[in-house]
């Protein structure tokens, strides 16, 4: 299975390789090397600035390069001093293992919550006035109050968003080594709608290349296209529409048809609205909406869909208002990454299941559901029946090993 | 060939063969004890003296058989079609089976299904029987067009439709089928069953352990059956601890996490631990369905709220029967869930 996300597969090995920011790279270099000399002037290097421009890429690819072991937290691994001294500590004060060098990378330190995470940020820093390995921070916002004592004792180095040209260029070179057809106005589409965050960018490369080739028509059927403003347009449209005929003109000249746009309206509705009572009226207006949606495509009957736009768009915005207004980016549905990122388990999955549907008088899907999770069972419980029944279902070896392996 | 002759109920003993041919002995146990004639259906009773009485005249009509998952509909089919044709029944390609939801659009009818309808097939019987399994699965377009070949081809086909939900099946088409009724099975005859394939499979298997399967199987014989295969295959003495093992495995306590996500107000987080399971592990909606009925009386809310959820879950039942998309569905209830622990 060769599923593992691209922004992992292409992040760069070597620090030549990091895309733009060049001046960044440099301070960070030049502030390596003093450590190299053993006269750092400050010990520790805080990273900042958007999502995705290569932050933490540029600090494991010099790591790569020059063979050091990277002690990684971020804040989902530590909350409190306790922790941090546990984990960053400890490591601070051996030089090296087995004679490698090291590099502590706490990433998301502007993460760290105040509350819950008492004395996590004063740890880190007398953890910096100790230490004998360089600390690199990384912080999307560095200006928030409660790092300011960080920032005193590192070295400031800012990352800027990637012009759309960089972008571009490195999602050609992925499409290259993934041998997938891509027209440059495509990838141009795709860079532009990143702002200037890889990650991002690289994701809906992945997303988008499901079908194998990246054509204008699939561009289009995700509502990605060269005209991609129109899309987040027609978001805010929705999600701010104050009349049902508002609502209704959302769609309006939109080259996406309504369950395209239904499912981006429910995929970003959860960020639109952060209060869960009021995001739980608009998800029932939705729920209403797909049930109309529903109708059409079990009837057959297009005329239904009308019912549905008012719902989720009006539908939706009327909730909406009853929260203070503020402006949150849209996304891309998740839904779509998330079924790409699935695809290679759910293949697996269902040749299992259509094996089992052929020998015991089922559906597959039905196979799924109600035979695997118990055949899953055996195997793993009982290797040896395990490997037995996968014989007399004429499961490959490689179908039998994702049983052994799955959801443990 | 493997014999046992094994006690039933009413005080007769009846045989029951296992097939032997040598790989038939490593099937999946549901498709090993699959019952081969009528008479060895279970619970079944009304079902099978119609299907014996329709032996007898070989008046065949188009049947609708409808009843929820693990009752027997395809087994009987089978059985029906067995005791009509002979052994030869499926490999003489009398009787074929056409499953709906792996080929659901109005396509499959057109051709598929119409090829076969049309061709007279060999033998005395000059009619070939189609089973159409979870026919309540076919758009209603796709039911339109198959209701026409119902009529266009009764003397060389009959159809079996099975089907969970006979109210998803238009009415043109239920008018022109004899509407056959399958109940979930009562639980002693659950029971004696497992103990009956427990005592083939040289199992041991406790009371307490059948009756923690019967609780979870619901009258789902298939369930009923894989529970135990799996549970045996962690001990060849099967107590109720090894049949919690098993359910634990089969679901990871996802449903009480979804709830524990939606008191939180964790919509989000929800929504992705929702698509794990829909389309990832393809537990389907109404497993889940049945997981908060089962989990909403031990939540942390009022009775009040408590007994509003169950209506709102009986709304959501409802909506997903209509064909409602059960992402979306489950994940307004879960919100409505948050909701109400904040009110």
């Amino acid at each position: 299975m060769q599923n593992i996300p691209w922004t992992e597969k292409y992040r760069p090995k070597r620090v030549s390789e990091v895309a733009g920011n060049k001046e960044a790279v440099e301070n960070f270099l030049k502030w390596l090397r003093s450590w190299e000399a053993g006269k750092p002037g400050k010990k520790a290097a805080l990273l900042h600035g958007p999502a995705g421009v290569g932050k933490t890429s540029l600090v494991l690819a010099y790591a790569n390069e020059n063979n050091m072991d990277v002690v990684e937290v971020n804040a989902s691994d530590f909350r409190t001093a306790e922790r941090i001294k546990q984990i960053v500590g400890m490591s601070s004060q051996q030089r090296t293992i087995l004679g490698k060098k090291r590099i502590i990378l706490v990433d998301e330190v502007d993460g760290i919550a105040a509350r819950e995470d008492v004395g996590g940020l004063p740890a880190l820093s007398r953890i910096i006035d100790e230490t004998k390995v360089p600390i690199v921070m990384v912080a999307n916002d560095p200006w928030d109050q409660r790092l300011a004592t960080l920032r005193e004792k590192s070295i400031l180095i800012e990352f800027k968003r990637l012009p759309r040209t960089t972008v571009q260029a490195q999602l050609k070179r992925i499409c290259e080594a993934e041998k997938i057809e891509c027209p440059d106005d495509a990838l141009k589409s795709i860079a532009e709608r990143s702002s200037g965050d890889l990650r991002s960018a690289i994701n809906d490369l992945q997303a988008l290349a499901a079908a194998g080739k990246i054509s204008r028509e699939a561009l289009n059927a995700l509502g990605y296209r060269t005209r991609d403003k129109e899309i987040f347009a027609a978001l805010a449209m929705a999600f701010n529409a104050k009349t049902v005929r508002e609502g209704r003109l959302a769609l309006e000249g939109l080259d996406l048809d309504p369950p395209s746009f239904f499912q981006w309206i429910f995929d970003n509705a959860p960020e639109q609205i952060p209060d869960v009572r009021v995001l739980s009226d608009a998800l029932e207006k939705l729920a209403r909406a797909d049930i109309h949606i529903q109708r059409v495509n079990n009837l057959q009957r297009w005329s239904l869909m009308k019912y549905a736009i008012p719902l989720m768009t009006t539908g939706v915005a009327v909730e909406k208002r009853k929260l203070q207004p503020r402006f949150v980016k849209f996304s891309f549905p998740s839904k779509i990454r998330f079924m790409t990122k699935t695809r290679a388990e759910r293949e697996v999955r269902e040749g299992i299941a259509g094996k089992i549907a052929k020998l015991c008088h089922l559906s597959t899907r039905k196979a799924m559901r109600h035979m695997l999770p118990y055949l899953k069972c055996i195997v793993q419980k009982n290797p040896e029946e395990g490997r037995r029944l996968a014989k007399a279902l004429g499961l490959s070896s490689e179908e039998l090993s994702y049983l052994q392996r799955a959801g443990s | 060939m493997r014999i046992s002759i094994i006690p039933c109920e009413a005080g007769y003993y009846r045989v029951m063969t296992a097939v032997g041919r040598a790989e038939q002995q490593e099937l999946p146990w549901v498709e090993k004890y699959r019952p081969k004639t009528l008479d060895e259906m279970v619970n079944q009773d009304e079902v099978v003296v119609t299907l014996k009485n329709i032996l007898k005249t070989r008046q065949v009509p188009h049947m609708l058989f409808a009843g929820p998952p693990g009752t027997g509909k395809t087994a009987s089919a089978h059985a029906f079609a067995r005791e009509l044709y002979g052994e030869g029944y499926l490999e003489e390609g009398l009787f074929v089976e056409v499953n709906a939801s792996d080929e659901r659009g109005i396509q499959t009818i057109r051709e598929k299904v119409k090829n076969l309808a049309r061709s007279i097939p060999f033998g005395p019987i000059g009619f070939r029987i189609i089973l159409l399994d979870e026919s309540d699965q076919l758009t209603d377009d796709a039911q339109h067009a198959f209701r026409r070949i119902m009529e266009q081809f009764s003397t060389t086909c009959r159809f079996i439709l099975a089907a969970n939900y006979a109210n998803r099946i238009i009415e043109p088409i239920q008018s022109r089928c004899a509407v056959l009724r399958f109940r979930p099975i009562a639980r002693e005859l659950v029971i004696n069953h497992l103990r009956k394939i427990a005592g083939n499979e040289d199992v041991e298997v406790d009371e307490k352990a059948l009756e923690a399967i019967y609780d979870f199987s619901e009258g789902d014989m298939r369930k009923a059956i894989n529970i135990l295969q799996a549970s045996a295959s962690i001990s060849r003495k099967v107590d109720e601890k090894t049949v919690y093992q098993v359910l634990g495995y089969v679901s990871k306590g996802e449903i009480r996490r979804l709830l524990e996500m939606g008191l939180a107000g964790k919509v989000k987080e929800a929504r992705d631990l929702l698509r794990e399971m829909l389309y990832v592990q393809g537990i389907s909606s109404s497993d889940i369905l049945t997981g908060l009925y089962r989990e909403i009386p031990d939540l942390n809310i009022t009775e009040q709220a408590k007994v509003e959820l169950i209506d709102e879950l009986g709304e959501l039942d409802f909506r997903i029967a209509e064909g409602g998309t059960p992402e979306i569905q489950l994940l307004s209830f879960l919100a409505k869930i948050a909701k109400k622990a904040r009110s």
